[in-house]
């Protein structure tokens, strides 16, 4: 058995699963925010369970719309707010930050563990070893109510990233290159195992960025070397870091992926430094270290969103918030910023961003003709003082 | 399980979850999904056409794309009695069977576009995985599902049978009259 196969084997208290077969496993934790929870609570009503199945198990977090960007979303807030005084569940409303980097924070991914979250980037709790499934409403209220999930055992994939990144390449860089490599359907119901020195060398943050886009490759679960052996696995695929140059997925799709210098000079109207992908302390010691004493082109309104509230904080202790503001950046307060297109730095059709998230389909940060150039906060800080794309590695003021 | 009869409407292999539900249609009020269904395919007026019990029988990697839940509720609203592909993207099949939406796989959809003319009348019989064409007699086996799948449909999808279960153990308490 793989090691997917292993920890689902072991949850499921089976002496051996394989892939195809379809069994109830344990969930160890239930997670949702205020655009999907709401749905979710509403079938959770409809099934009539007497209580959650365990209430320390399942947490939401208010991250989408924070504070609310319309009437609405603000109704939503309050429908977890008071299914979490109703059933105890945990709720994140402070401003605590985007689910994924909340959850990873609060110590809620364990190695070995089975997540289910109502969300599609799910997959970012692999960084930790955890198994994390993408649901629907429906299923996360079943959940919700049994504590169990039916799920099929997925075919694993293993790609393996050997040596060091050059630098100005980042853990972003790779995970775009492989999903420009492998295509958005490449691994569609598959679980990816990201292993190999490059990975397993990587910090925690690091590993989330590639979880995180796991799912921009149509992969069913994103999966990082944890160490243990991954047993054996039919499809595998090595890259060479240090062949990587810097990437940037153009529009409409995070798997149209270019070098960065195939683009370089392409003016941009916005900059966006945020999100579950790229908004932790080490993405924004990158960009800040860019824009120290600089500042950012007329042609930008830069937003800068840090992942949660801890985050915010270390911006400020380590002087970063001054660095950001003096450059010219707006900076937001933790959550998902304009990443899916609700609020706060939303695009019109004649814009162009380079923003750190995941996902540039056509109308996800506003219009629909808005173009979204997705890259590392490396391409998007230098690209924000020049007020066009720019490669890195032509700019030597700043050694990654 | 009940025998779902209708007439066929056929698709083709990659069939998107925004074929099936465009994303403009994801806003719309739960109960009008259904005038959605399939805008965004090579069927555009299928909501005019389908009738209740209707098939649909598609090819490779059917409901790829997008995870939303609307788009099988759209099929299944507008009147879809069930979907034969070649294959499924597991979300939507997963989704599709939650809501009581019969999504089953068979290895011999080739056959029956070969053998079946757009608008034929069949028969799916989910008890023992078989498609019947009722002009010609013929029968194409369809694939099982698995227990799991199977109990959801058999309760009519996984709220009823997550209903049941839980009153069989005594935990069930009926709070829909609660507004949350
Ligand atoms: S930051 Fe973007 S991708 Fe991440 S959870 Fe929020 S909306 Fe989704």
């Amino acid at each position: 058995m793989n090691i997917i196969e292993q920890i689902i084997a072991q949850k499921a208290g089976r002496k051996k699963v394989k892939a195809g077969d379809e069994l109830s496993v344990p969930v160890d934790l239930v997670l949702a925010h205020d655009v999907t929870g709401p749905m979710a609570i509403e079938q959770f009503n409809k099934i009539g369970a007497a209580r959650v199945y365990d209430k320390d198990k399942v947490a939401f977090v208010i991250d989408h719309n924070i504070p609310s960007s319309s009437v609405d979303s603000r109704r939503q807030h309050n429908i977890l707010r008071d299914f979490h005084r109703q059933t105890g569940v945990k709720l994140y409303q402070r401003g605590e930050g985007v689910i994924h980097q909340v959850a990873a924070e609060e110590g809620l991914y364990k190695k070995g563990d089975i997540v289910v979250g109502a969300d599609s980037h799910t997959c970012t709790a692999g960084a930790f070893g955890a198994i994390a499934i993408p649901v629907g409403a429906t299923e996360l209220a079943a959940v919700m109510a049994l504590g169990t999930i039916d799920m099929e055992v997925p075919h694993a994939f293993l790609i393996k990233v050997e040596g060091t990144l050059r630098p100005g390449v980042y853990a972003k860089d790779l995970i775009l290159y492989i999903i420009g490599k492998f295509g958005a359907h490449g691994f569609t119901d598959k679980a990816v195992i990201f292993s190999g020195d490059a990975i397993v060398n990587m910090s925690f943050e690091e590993k989330m960025t590639i979880a995180n886009m796991a799912i921009e490759a149509g992969a069913m679960i994103g999966y990082v070397d944890q160490g243990e052996p991954i047993g054996a696995i039919a499809g595998t695929c090595v890259i060479q870091a240090s062949d990587l140059e810097p990437q940037i997925a153009c529009p409409y799709s995070p798997d149209n992926v270019k070098l960065v210098k195939e683009v370089e000079g392409t003016p941009i109207t916005q900059v966006v430094i945020g999100s579950c992908t790229n908004g932790r302390i080490s993405d924004l010691e990158i960009a800040a270290g860019v824009l120290k004493d600089k500042s950012i082109s007329d042609a930008v309104t830069m937003i800068v969103i840090p992942a949660s509230k801890r985050i915010a904080e270390q911006m400020e202790q380590k002087n970063l918030t001054k660095i950001f503001r003096d450059a010219g950046a707006i900076i937001a307060n933790p959550g998902c910023g304009p990443c899916f297109g609700a609020h706060q730095g939303l695009l019109s059709a004649e814009d162009t961003a380079v923003s750190t998230t995941n996902r540039n389909f056509p109308g996800r940060m506003g219009h629909k003709e808005a173009k979204v150039y997705l890259a590392s906060p490396r391409v998007a800080a230098e690209s924000a003082i020049a007020g066009s794309i720019v490669d890195p590695k032509n700019v030597t003021s700043w050694e990654g | 399980m009940e025998k779902i009869k209708g007439r066929v409407f056929f698709l083709g292999d990659n069939i998107d979850t925004d074929q099936i539900l465009p994303g403009y249609a994801m806003s719309v009020p739960l109960n009008e999904l259904k005038k959605y269904a399939l805008k965004g395919s090579q069927i555009p007026d299928f909501a005019e056409k389908v009738s209740p019990g209707d098939v649909i029988i598609g090819g490779k990697n059917f409901g790829c794309g997008s995870s939303r839940e609307q788009a099988p509720v759209a099929l299944k609203d507008s009147g879809v009695g069930a979907v034969v592909a070649a294959t499924f993207a597991m979300i939507f099949r997963k989704n599709s069977v939650n809501i009581g939406l019969p999504a089953i796989s068979s290895g011999c959809t080739e056959r029956m576009k070969e053998e079946i003319d757009e608008g034929d009348y069949v028969e799916v019989d989910l008890e023992s995985g078989t498609l019947l064409h009722l002009e010609s007699g013929r029968t194409y086996p369809l694939n099982k599902f698995s227990e799991p799948a199977s109990a959801t449909l058999k309760a009519g999808g996984l709220i009823d049978r997550v209903r049941n279960i839980l009153r069989e153990r005594g935990e069930l308490i009926d709070r829909r009259e609660t507004q949350y």
